[in-house]
């Protein structure tokens, strides 16, 4: 192991646990897998699978862009809503005419600037993730829906072979995993390896320590929410090439909470700090298998939705037993 | 004379091997007034809190009336009619000050006009100046005080504890509140007040306890005392204690070099009042203050932790150049760390091992090459600093958790100093430390100083503040109010200054 490792290099007791959960989580994705093969035709089929990893994937590089925030004790809840208006504005650009760089450009400055806004709300106005990104969702999705495109599902231009190739094939293996293990390895390198990296763990683990220790907290905050706005940009031009159309209705789904479920899950603990890259590729394995045979079991939407919804919270709930936060006995005064 | 009502023998509080009250005995009569005087960190509130069942005892007995009592928790002591009114109110800011005194005694329709109309009567007959009607958020420190002593009196308390009652109150406000405790008193109510005030003390009790380092040094009726006993008691120590023994002369003190800041009329809130002082290059500065001088507020103000009012916060100057830091980055980068009283909440990363903590500090200051962490130069200066701090831990990659308070204690230390300060701030710098790095770290602090760096140590611990400075200020009521050289410095005149 690197010496360098952040979240590795923990004592053997803690990593011995951590190793744990993370391969529980590893295994349970295994046992599912193999459930689903036996029991479930259609499931192992050379389609259905490709479909689940290209599924998967953008799941995957959402939770990755999530799990940068997370780790620095953040959460991103416009991070669909983004995805959806900027590229949704791209296409429509490209629809209307516009040449496919300046196209993108101006679909990548609108997600850069959500997320300088979010980032100065958060860092610099002092509002809780939460409800600044909660509130700055709907603030996108009106907007966007306002000023931006008219419609609510876009399709692709006829011409932008260039778009559809995205998720096309490559050696055999889909591009969208491919775009995946790029944005994985990206975020690794970064994570890990980078100062500003550090800073992020450094955030999440103790905000006022890092205060104290110089580090810029208000403009890494800022860098943060950039960052995952960036990479959701990256994820629905994924998507619109992957579904040919753009539905911006996506925006008022539940796929912001499964992308927290898959970071919950991974084991990157929502008090901060802690988790990896890693994690995320594990959270994303489980929740890729078991919608996709919920989805072959042709459980309804509404089961689930509620099967979603209950496996995050006893993640969360699990979370907080195996990570609990800081109770810290306020000693006030002297003893 | 009649049995006391609340009784203590041989009563200890241990925190993981560190007695904060030891073997302590203390009578309370009924209708009696006691203060409990010492220094920050006697064990004055930790005694009372046993009493009123906040904390639990360790070892010994409490009884009450002749009973033997051992509360869990603090409503059952106000059962038995023991209450404690805090330093740090535990008022509900966002309610008014009549929801507050009738807090937990709602009906289930709440007649508000009545409410007011009797919390209004209530605060009147006390001469209390409170707007019941007023959210309690809006008030100032005094006047939660206030409502916080309100309440304790309404609840009819036989026992009620003041934990530093008057640190707040303007002298109005204190005189009403010691005619209170007279009217209380007359009504036979005991009452136990933790003070930092000795005028006070020796003014209105009947009794005073005075606790030294956790342990009973003396106990009697106030007649017997006078201030120059009260202080030589709180302050006397055993000279034993080899660490602290050695009494610096003004010819060993370092002479002052180039002036290195200069803190001019500094003001924040009610902390900090025009706080006046400068500190030199190559010196250790000692800044000596009890609980609420404002010693810490002003520290992290120069830090840029805390952000001082752009208009009347008065003026920093550093290396000669008028600053104002917003957050601590700019004052880390210009050269001034801030090592702070609380490494659990300020200091350290916890789930980080202590090489990447010290490295956490360099690459602030330091950036590697292309922005990229360095496995070597973490090494280098992990085992750099872990060789100049004698940080001991089985292997650099050890989580920071695992080690002693000492050994974590100079891993923050080390996380700034590879931050090549020009001025060091250590806010009670040996804090929850074993006595061997209690040594260490003051040698580091001297070598600070002998290599020119500015050195200012916060202390409420007086040997400390006389073994390291060449240079003693004392902090009162949110400035400056004296300064010592080492040589005419002792520990009564300190606390003297500081008292008064």
């Amino acid at each position: 192991m690197s010496e360098i490792g952040t979240a590795q290099a923990g004592g053997r007791a803690t990593a011995r646990f951590r190793v744990t959960q993370e391969s529980i989580v590893f295994l349970i994705a295994v046992v599912f897998f193999a459930g689903f093969s036996i029991l479930l035709p259609g499931f192992l089929d050379a389609d259905n699978i490709l479909s689940l990893i290209q599924n998967v994937s953008i799941l995957g590089i959402l939770g990755i862009a999530m799990g940068i925030v997370v780790i620095g004790r953040g959460i991103d809840l416009a991070m669909v809503t983004t995805m959806a208006m900027s590229t949704a504005w791209t296409i429509a650009l490209m629809n209307g005419g516009t040449g496919p760089v300046s196209a993108v450009l101006l679909g990548l400055g609108f997600a850069a600037v959500v997320g300088l806004v979010i980032g100065f709300l958060v860092a610099y106005v002092e509002i809780p993730a939460i409800f600044a990104t909660l509130a700055m969702s709907t603030v996108i999705y009106g907007f966007g829906r306002l000023a931006l495109v008219d419609l609510d599902v876009i399709y692709l231009p006829e011409d932008a072979a260039w778009l559809r190739a995205l998720s096309g094939q490559f050696l055999g293996i889909p591009l969208p995993v491919i775009w995946f293990a790029a944005v994985a390895l990206a975020a690794f390198a970064f994570l890990r390896f980078t100062r500003r990296g550090r800073f992020i763990f450094a955030m999440g683990d103790n905000r006022e320590a890092a205060r104290i220790t110089g580090i810029p907290v208000r403009p890494m905050t800022v860098l943060q929410y950039l960052i995952s706005s960036l990479i959701a940009f990256v994820a629905g031009m994924i998507t619109a090439s992957l579904l040919a159309t753009v539905n911006i209705r996506v925006a008022q789904s539940t796929m912001v909470y499964d992308v927290i479920l898959v970071v919950v899950l991974g084991g990157i603990g929502l008090s901060g700090g802690k988790g990896g890259v890693r994690n995320v590729v594990v959270g994303t394995l489980l929740i890729g298998i078991l919608l996709n045979g919920m989805t072959i079991l042709d459980m309804s939407f509404t089961v689930q939705n509620l099967v979603k919804g209950a496996v995050l919270l006893i993640a969360i709930i699990v979370d907080s037993i195996a990570n609990p936060r800081d109770e810290q006995t306020a000693q006030q005064g002297d003893i | 004379m009649k049995a006391p009502l609340i009784e203590m023998r041989g009563v200890s509080k241990e925190y993981r091997g560190v007695y904060a009250v030891k073997n302590v005995d203390f009578s309370l009569y009924e209708g009696e007034t006691h203060a409990l005087l010492g220094e920050n960190g006697a064990g004055k509130s930790t005694l009372t809190k046993m009493i009123a069942g906040v904390t639990q005892r360790s070892n010994g007995t409490i009884t009450l009336d002749g009973e033997v009592i051992d509360f869990q928790n603090p409503a059952e002591a106000l059962e038995r009619g023991i209450a404690m009114v805090f330093q740090e109110t535990s008022l509900v800011p966002s309610m008014t000050v009549a929801q507050n005194l009738y807090l937990g005694e709602e009906k289930l329709f709440n007649r508000l006009r009545g409410l007011y109309i009797a919390a209004q009567q209530f605060l009147s007959s006390l001469n209390f100046n409170v707007d019941p009607w007023a959210s309690v958020s809006t008030l100032g420190a005094a006047q939660k005080q206030l409502v916080e002593i309100a309440r304790a009196v309404r609840l009819n308390a036989r026992v009620i504890i003041f934990d530093e009652p008057t640190a707040t109150l303007t002298p109005e406000e204190k005189h009403y509140f010691f005619s209170l405790i007279d009217r209380l008193r007359k009504r036979g109510v005991s009452i136990v007040f933790i003070s930092h005030a000795l005028e006070e003390a020796l003014a209105i009790s009947d009794r005073i306890t005075i606790l030294r380092d956790g342990e009973l040094v003396a106990s009697n009726k106030t007649e017997t005392f006078d201030r120059d006993s009260i202080i030589a008691s709180m302050v006397g120590r055993s000279l034993s204690d080899e660490l602290f023994y050695h009494k610096r002369s003004d010819e060993e003190a370092r002479k002052p070099g180039p002036k290195v800041l200069s803190v001019e009329n500094l003001s924040m809130g009610s902390m900090v009042r025009n706080n006046s002082f400068s500190l030199y290059a190559g010196q250790v500065t000692g800044l000596f203050g009890l609980i609420g001088s404002g010693r810490t507020e002003t520290a992290k103000i120069i830090a840029g932790v805390l952000k001082r009012n752009i208009f009347h916060g008065g003026e920093l100057r550093f290396m000669g150049r008028s600053v104002r830091y917003r957050q601590p980055h700019r004052a880390v980068m210009d050269g001034i760390v801030y090592v702070s009283e609380d490494r659990k909440a300020e200091g350290f990363f916890e789930q980080m091992s202590i090489a990447e903590n010290i490295y956490m500090g360099h690459i602030v200051t330091d950036p590697p090459a292309g922005g990229i962490a360095s496995a070597s130069t973490q090494r280098k200066v992990t085992e750099e600093w872990s060789r100049l701090l004698h940080i001991r831990a089985i292997n650099p990659n050890a989580r920071i958790v695992e080690l002693s308070g000492g050994n974590q204690q100079k891993v923050v230390i080390a996380k700034s100093l590879t931050q090549k300060p020009r001025l060091v701030i250590f806010d009670e710098p040996t804090r929850g430390v074993d006595v061997g790095a209690i040594a260490e770290i003051h040698k580091v602090i001297q070598g600070l100083a002998d290599s020119g760096i500015a050195v200012l140590v916060i202390s409420s611990y007086l040997p400390e503040i006389l073994v390291l400075s060449d240079r003693i200020l004392v902090s009162r009521m949110g400035r400056v109010v004296e300064e010592f050289s080492p040589g005419e410095a002792t520990e009564e005149k300190i606390m003297y200054a500081a008292v008064h």
